[in-house]
């Protein structure tokens, strides 16, 4: 099976935040989910069913406290992926 | 930045969502007559949103000894269970739980919310995992979340999602403590606990199951939705409540782990605060006694649930998809809810209004709670006034 990669998972987790963000807007590795998405928690947890289906992951919830960026939210499905 | 500047949202969300006066979230009653009855604002109000399922607030026998215990233990215990705080009534009714339960050994807490916050965050640690279901009880999240164990969600009442999650964690199955509700508190749905049962058995896993709203309400002997599912040999901690079928307050759990009895010594939920009044578990004592005694409350209980729920179905309502006690009506939107939640106080009514995170998946709530005390005419005048209410709704949109 070939390895993941980063850019991959990016592209698919910008995917996903278009379509569950509060406050729609331009979407960068330093975009914050909270201040610039709007994202609250009732929020994320709504999208992370959908991250936990697309890579077929399970998704710790202690992991949301390291959650700032979108490039933290990648690292970290790259992450979960490589260990599973 | 202050650490006050955070609840400026919280002015902003109150200011947004309440008109000036209106504070449900804030509603005091100025005068209780009995399980089903108050004053609030200077009027009388039929309350039915009190978790109050068997209406033993006003047994009295339960009265009886609570005014006993006073006049003979005073009014507190002034310590923790682990210094002053035990008396001989905290063990007799841990021993009475035991016993009910068919358990080894039961322990009381001063509330439901601090058993739940004692005994998982004790039982799991570090390198441990805790499956939980998506719904569970903001003491059920704030104890995983101290525990320290790798907490992971699965979604409501979703036996395929629990087991894709139990697959994948493979031989750590044996340090995972999965958590369900017996009966959900917000939409009053049941947990599917013969199947999660069978997981758990099949995982080598081990479950925790909060009755805290099934107590009193579910089984053949008012044990729960354990006993109602015939999986009581598979639960290996139940918790609960006594402030709802058994009308007082306090918490417990069960468990035939002789391991439950160490969790006395590092529970820091037990340790660190003061035990229930003598006379709260002398009541406690008598409504547990109630619950095996009276099972026809049980019978009322269940009659006057179907009554309002079949009755609200026949109105139009979206409800829950079970019929349970807890009966919660959907409402389009928060503005809504929150007119709807007023104009059936103003027609003498009192339920709950729910609106998210406390409802789950962003559904704004009228929240009935119904009790084996109401009336039929109690619920005649409950459906009657939520069919006015319904016709103001429609007239809305």
């Amino acid at each position: 099976m070939t390895p993941p990669r980063y850019d991959d998972i990016y592209k698919q987790v910008v995917a996903l935040l278009q379509e569950y963000a509060p406050q729609p807007g331009p979407i960068r590795e330093e975009t914050e989910l909270v201040n610039d998405l709007g994202f609250d928690s009732l929020k994320v947890m709504e999208m992370l069913n959908d991250v936990e289906d697309a890579f077929d992951i399970t998704y710790p919830l202690n992991s949301l406290s390291d959650l700032k960026t979108v490039k933290d939210f990648t690292t970290q499905i790259l992450n979960i992926i490589e260990t599973s | 930045m202050g650490i006050l500047d955070k609840l400026s949202a919280v002015a902003d969300a109150r200011k947004t969502l309440f008109p000036p006066g209106v504070d449900p979230l804030n509603v005091v009653i100025d005068e209780i007559y009995s399980a089903t009855e108050a004053s609030i604002g200077g009027h009388r109000v039929l309350l039915a949103g009190t978790n109050n399922y068997l209406g033993l607030t006003f047994d009295q026998h339960c009265i009886g000894a609570a005014q006993s215990s006073l006049e003979k233990e005073g009014t507190g215990t002034t310590g923790s269970r682990m210094a002053n705080g035990t008396f001989a009534g905290h063990r007799d009714l841990e021993k009475d739980l035991a016993n009910f339960y068919g358990c080894s050994n039961a322990i009381v807490f001063s509330t439901g919310f601090v058993a739940n916050l004692g005994v998982i965050s004790t039982l799991a640690g570090p390198g441990d995992v805790i499956v939980l279901d998506a719904d569970s009880h903001a003491s059920i999240y704030d104890a995983c979340r101290m525990s320290g164990a790798e907490m992971i969600r699965f979604r409501h009442n979703n036996i395929e999602d629990l087991e894709k999650k139990l697959k994948r964690l493979g031989p750590k199955t044996e340090k995972t403590l999965i958590i369900v509700e017996g009966i959900y508190s917000m939409l009053g749905d049941c947990a599917p606990l013969a199947e999660v049962a069978a997981l758990k058995k099949k995982y080598g896993a081990w479950l925790l199951v909060d009755e805290a709203h099934s107590l009193g309400v579910m089984g053949v002997h008012g044990r729960g939705m354990a006993e109602a599912s015939g999986v009581e040999e598979d639960v290996d901690f139940i918790v609960g409540t006594f402030s709802k079928s058994l009308g007082a307050i306090g918490g417990y759990c069960v468990s035939n782990h002789p391991e439950l009895d160490l969790v006395r010594y590092i529970c820091r939920s037990y340790v660190f605060t003061a035990s229930p009044s003598p006379s709260t578990i002398a009541s406690v004592r008598e409504a547990l006694k109630a619950i095996q005694s009276k099972p026809e409350l049980r019978t009322r209980l269940w009659d006057n649930a179907a009554l309002l729920f079949h009755g609200l179905k026949e109105l139009g309502f979206e409800l829950g998809p079970d019929l349970s006690p807890i009966i919660a009506i959907r409402a389009p939107s928060r503005e809504k809810t929150l007119f709807a939640w007023k104009a059936l106080l103003d027609k003498g009514i009192y339920v709950n209004l729910v609106f998210p995170p406390a409802a789950p998946a962003g559904m704004s709530l009228l929240r009935c709670s119904i009790s084996a005390a109401h009336t039929s005419e109690q619920i005649s005048f409950l459906l009657q006034a939520f069919a006015e209410i319904k016709l103001l709704i429609d007239e809305q949109e």
